[in-house]
């Protein structure tokens, strides 16, 4: 086997055969041992470089202002910004706080974000990563590919049914989203630490879909769903604990 | 397309992988400055690039035009860093033979700040692969699209790539950072 193949059957990139074949031949598996440990060293030791919040704010402000103008337009807009200097960049970066804290818009976006992601996992037909009405399968999983662990106790509420999870991006952060099933309709539940940003509106509908957001168990809980707005508020409350009602 | 749409296009599609494209434009330019300024200019790209993305895939989308962008930007400021390796070549003479243990353990002492010095030393065709396949874990298909290569060079340049890490991981040979002779494109070995 050559080196290159060595890689390729390490980063599982061989055909369903060639892998196998590859993990059955006992001369493989010290090199691609070796291999392991140094993708793992590198996954966990080398830096990751996040985009700067400045950086994030300005884009947005650029993305709001700019409809393909020209580039001299664009470079004289971008040196003003720079001529702005550390006032500016201090004021930007209060903005930003309280832009998060505060904007009406941003339970706005919040929504658009876990709308798409519903539409989008419903399209792809990859709504779920992990397949089990088992929270204890579905927890540990969601838990490892996160920096909290979101709560679910509950493998069936106001008669939805625990299919399984995902992680999916909301406002530039990983989430769980926890599937439900109620009767023939998907239910996508979003849920992530309260403190880092309040859930949306409690019941709102877009594009068709409904919305429903809870605050409980310290998390922020978002459901997103073509059920009706009734049942969709009762599953979200049930499941945040702010429902006093049998389960 | 007015300009809410645009904006709303962009934050849906863009910024949820802004990370990425910072952290490939930060591993490539090797500078913050000069990450946020090509991300910026890559972003702007992207708004006008609206009509040639399709709704799926955004990160690999995105981040072909980081690399682009990035690319452009290199050539124009520091072209001396565009140096480019045959891919044809034989692998780096100085990989580790199999089962080599001392060596094992030279590698799993390396420390976070040796890594990421071994990492940036690498040069920029073998230093952009492993970035995008260690870091943004990108399958090799997604790897060859965002760096224009074939499935088979993003093979062996991974393989390389991985070969002289763990050359430069190793103590007695921390000091040296080419392995490499380094070819220019299109020139012959």
């Amino acid at each position: 086997m050559t080196p290159e193949q060595l890689n390729a059957f390490v980063d599982g990139e061989l055909d369903l055969a060639g892998q196998l074949q590859a993990e059955r031949d006992p001369a493989l598996h010290a090199p691609a041992a070796q291999l392991r440990e140094l993708s793992r060293l590198v996954r966990s030791q080398a830096d990751y470089h996040r985009a700067p919040d400045a950086l994030r704010e300005r884009l947005r402000r650029c993305a709001a202002a700019a409809t393909a103008p020209p580039a001299a337009a664009r470079r004289r807009r971008w040196s003003a910004w720079q001529a702005g200097g550390a006032s500016a960049f201090a004021t930007a970066l209060l903005a930003v706080g309280l832009h998060l804290a505060l904007a009406p818009d941003d339970g706005r976006r919040l929504q658009d974000e876990a709308v798409a992601s519903h539409v989008r996992a419903s399209l792809s037909q990859r709504s779920i990563d992990v397949a089990s009405s088992d929270q204890h399968t579905v927890k540990p999983w969601l838990s490892a590919r996160l920096d909290y662990s979101p709560p679910v106790q509950h493998p069936q509420a106001a008669g939805a049914v625990l299919v399984g999870g995902r992680v999916d991006a909301l406002a530039g952060r990983p989430v769980a989203v926890l599937v439900y099933r109620l009767r023939q309709h998907e239910v996508d539940v979003f849920v992530w630490p309260a403190g880092d940003r309040p859930p949306p509106a409690v019941a709102a509908a877009q594009r068709g879909f409904n919305l429903a957001g809870s605050t409980g168990d310290g998390m922020a809980w978002l459901a997103v769903s073509d059920v009706n707005a009734g049942e969709l508020s009762r599953l979200v409350r049930v499941l945040a604990g702010t429902d006093g009602a049998a389960r | 397309m007015d300009d809410d749409e645009t904006r709303r296009r962009f934050e849906h599609v863009a910024l949820p992988h802004l990370d990425a494209a910072y952290n490939l434009a930060r591993w490539l330019t090797r500078n913050d400055q000069d990450a946020q300024d090509v991300v910026q200019e890559a972003c702007l790209r992207a708004m006008r690039y609206f009509a040639s993305f399709r709704g799926d895939q955004a990160r690999p989308w995105l981040l072909t035009i980081v690399r682009h962008t990035c690319y452009a930007w290199l050539r124009e400021n520091r072209p001396a860093e565009l140096v480019h390796f045959d891919d044809e070549a034989g692998p780096p003479e100085a990989a580790a033979p199999p089962g080599d243990e001392p060596h094992e353990h030279a590698v799993r002492r390396a420390d976070r700040a040796q890594l990421n010095q071994a990492i940036a030393a690498l040069p920029i065709d073998f230093r952009e692969v492993l970035v995008l396949r260690e870091l943004e874990d990108l399958p090799y298909r997604d790897i060859a699209r965002i760096a224009d290569i074939p499935l088979g060079t993003v093979m062996s340049r991974l393989s390389r790539a991985r070969a002289l890490l763990r050359v430069a991981l190793q103590p007695e040979a921390r000091p040296r950072t080419a392995v490499l002779r380094a070819v220019r494109r299109g020139e012959a070995p």
